[in-house]
């Protein structure tokens, strides 16, 4: 038996580093001869986040594009245990206009398209102004996917109203069962249409947009997704809008990233929903316009959109 | 040709309109000498300082860092000269008022309020003694841990002191918030005792996934430097409830979302008027075979 002297622990400790360095030799030895394999030819390519970078030529592999079936499948699945919810404080709203400008980058809008539109409203005669950003209500029980012939605009489970492009015949069922004017027609060729040729179709942003087919507000199922916030939310400079999970009671704010409980929130303020009459159950919420941040800007325009 | 000529449009358009965003915000006579009828003491610049943190900070950031949001013309900081050269009347004024991206707060904040707001802002003039010390966070950090049983944080604050040891932080605030889709929760707050501990029972009314689990960020205030403590998936919450919102079989506008009674009901009646059919054909066979005998 081995006695635990100095000398043996130094030895033993010898042992070890020695074993390491072989191992740690070999490693580096393994990667320059991965280097030797580089052709040394450069090609210089534009990284997702805008930077220029140049990558040796040898280095590359073909990227995966999404095919369409499982973007489909996945589009039509949604987030699993979601229930995503939106509220809009009407006292906040600036007409700033930033969450349209958003939103149209985002899906490839034309100017005169909105997903979102910024309205003004009056009530009553002698009731003041204000401005209601009014998105696609995303109702829990939809007219609109009711009429459809063809299955093209569905419900999710975690509480988003899409449509797919590639399925849409155009027949505008859903614009004419929509009580809330939230669905776009593309009459004419998309924006950028050229641009995106070829671009594998996304239902969750209804990118590239296709002519002759519907569009209409996706809450940016997208980008929620990649856990981000929608685009008009991140966008809006006033603190207007609220989004999050009804299942886990919670609301961020797009301004100020502040998370609040979603029930409180709209209990406290008295929130209430467009036209619930009509039994569709919307999921967007508004906060009346009490005790304005922004005063009312100029004449009403009447318009009807 | 015509491109110069744009741009040479474009540059005048642009000389033209830089007075115009330079602008300075234009004060009522009669207000701008108003004199500010809130003393200048500790509690109104704490209260100020509340009120700021509240309504002012999303766009104007935290004093002295220039953390504003970018927005067209800028949020000035609060201790910037260009903020302080104004006069008390004349910040009241624009608080009250409001201009383009600022908001009005007339109908948010009560006069007292804002001119407690004013105090606030001249805490960082130079000519004015500073009522409130912004001492730099002292380095500190926070262990904890989740007793699944009792639904309890357990919580152990320690600073760092000047000779470099690590002392237990007493009477100090701790933040326990919940992790959500897109931000933290809060939950409450717990004071450290003496010993730097303390104990957060976690709300019956926390929801967490669909078993339970909650992920909780512990965080000490702004005045102590520290990492978050995150303990993920603790089970202190109540299930999360995740109602079906849609049947297959409402849609059926396709073949595999169709409704089982109605394809039964359909191909019943379909198969019922073939027989029919066949039955009346093959009567008439039979006629036909009786009128020939």
């Amino acid at each position: 038996m081995e006695r635990n002297t100095r000398r043996n622990f130094i030895r033993k400790l010898g042992a070890t580093v020695g074993a390491a360095g072989v191992v740690g030799g070999t490693s580096i030895l393994s990667s320059c001869n991965s280097v030797e394999t580089s052709s040394g030819d450069k090609i210089k390519l534009l990284t997702s986040s805008g930077e220029l970078v140049e990558v040796d030529k040898s280095q590359l592999t073909p990227a995966e594009m999404p095919n369409l079936s499982e973007n489909q499948t996945r589009g039509r699945e949604g987030l699993p245990g979601r229930s995503w919810v939106m509220v809009i404080d009407l006292s906040k709203c600036r007409n700033a206009r930033e969450c349209m400008k958003a939103c149209q980058n985002h899906h490839q809008l034309r100017p005169e398209q909105h997903h979102i539109n910024v309205l003004q409203m009056q009530d009553a005669e002698h009731t003041a102004p204000y401005y209601m950003p009014k998105p696609c209500q995303h109702c829990d029980n939809p007219p609109c996917t009711k009429v459809c012939p063809v299955n093209a605009t569905f419900k999710r489970n975690d509480g988003i109203v899409l449509i797919d492009n590639e399925r849409c015949i155009g027949c505008r069922f859903c614009i004419a069962a929509c009580p809330y004017s939230a669905r776009v027609f593309n009459w004419f060729e998309p924006r950028d249409a050229e641009k995106y040729k070829g671009v594998t179709y996304n239902i969750e942003a209804n990118v590239p947009q296709k002519k002759g087919t519907i569009s209409k507000c996706l809450f940016s199922a997208d980008r929620l997704r990649d856990g981000k916030l929608p685009s008009c939310v991140s966008a809006c400079p006033n603190g207007v809008y609220w989004f999050g999970d009804r299942n886990e009671d919670a609301v961020t704010n797009g301004t100020t990233k502040e998370t609040v409980s979603f029930s409180k929130l709209i209990k406290d303020n008295a929130a209430y929903t467009l036209m619930e009459e009509l039994g569709t159950k919307p999921r967007v919420y508004y906060l009346p316009p009490k005790d304005r941040a922004f005063p009312f800007e100029g004449e009403l325009i009447e318009h009807h959109s | 040709m015509k491109t110069k000529v744009n741009r040479l449009m474009i540059g005048i358009l642009m000389f033209l309109a830089l007075p115009g965003m330079g602008q300075d915000w234009q004060v009522p006579a009669d207000q701008l000498n108003i004199e500010n009828p809130s003393s200048y003491n500790l509690e109104n610049v704490k209260k100020g300082k509340d009120l700021y943190l509240q309504n002012c900070k999303s766009c104007h950031g935290d004093p002295g860092k220039n953390n504003h949001l970018p927005l067209v013309p800028p949020p000035p900081d609060i201790t910037s000269e260009q903020m302080q050269a104004n006069t008390d009347g004349g910040l009241f004024y624009k608080i009250t008022k409001g201009r383009g991206g600022m908001p009005q707060f007339e109908t948010t904040i009560s006069a007292d309020d804002r001119w407690r707001l004013i105090n606030f802002i001249r805490n960082y003039n130079s000519e004015n003694e500073q009522l409130l010390i912004d001492a730099p966070p002292v380095n500190a950090k926070i262990l904890a841990s989740v007793n699944e049983a009792d639904k309890k944080v357990e919580i152990l604050a320690e600073y760092e002191d000047k000779s470099g040891n690590y002392q237990q932080l007493e009477n100090a605030p701790v933040f326990i918030s919940a992790k959500k889709a897109f931000g933290n929760l809060l939950l409450g707050q717990a004071l450290t005792d003496k010993n730097g501990r303390s104990v957060f029972s976690v709300p019956e009314t926390v929801i967490g996934d669909e078993e339970g689990n909650v992920t909780i960020v512990v965080t000490l205030d702004e005045n102590y430097k520290a990492d978050q403590v995150v303990l993920e998936e603790a089970k202190v919450g109540k299930p999360k409830e995740v109602p079906q919102l849609i049947r297959k079989e409402v849609l059926w506008s396709t073949n595999e979302n169709v409704q089982i009674w109605l394809l039964l009901s359909y191909l019943g009646a379909a198969g019922a008027a073939w027989i029919a059919i066949g039955y009346v054909i093959f009567q008439l066979v039979k006629i036909k075979r009786f009128s020939k005998q």
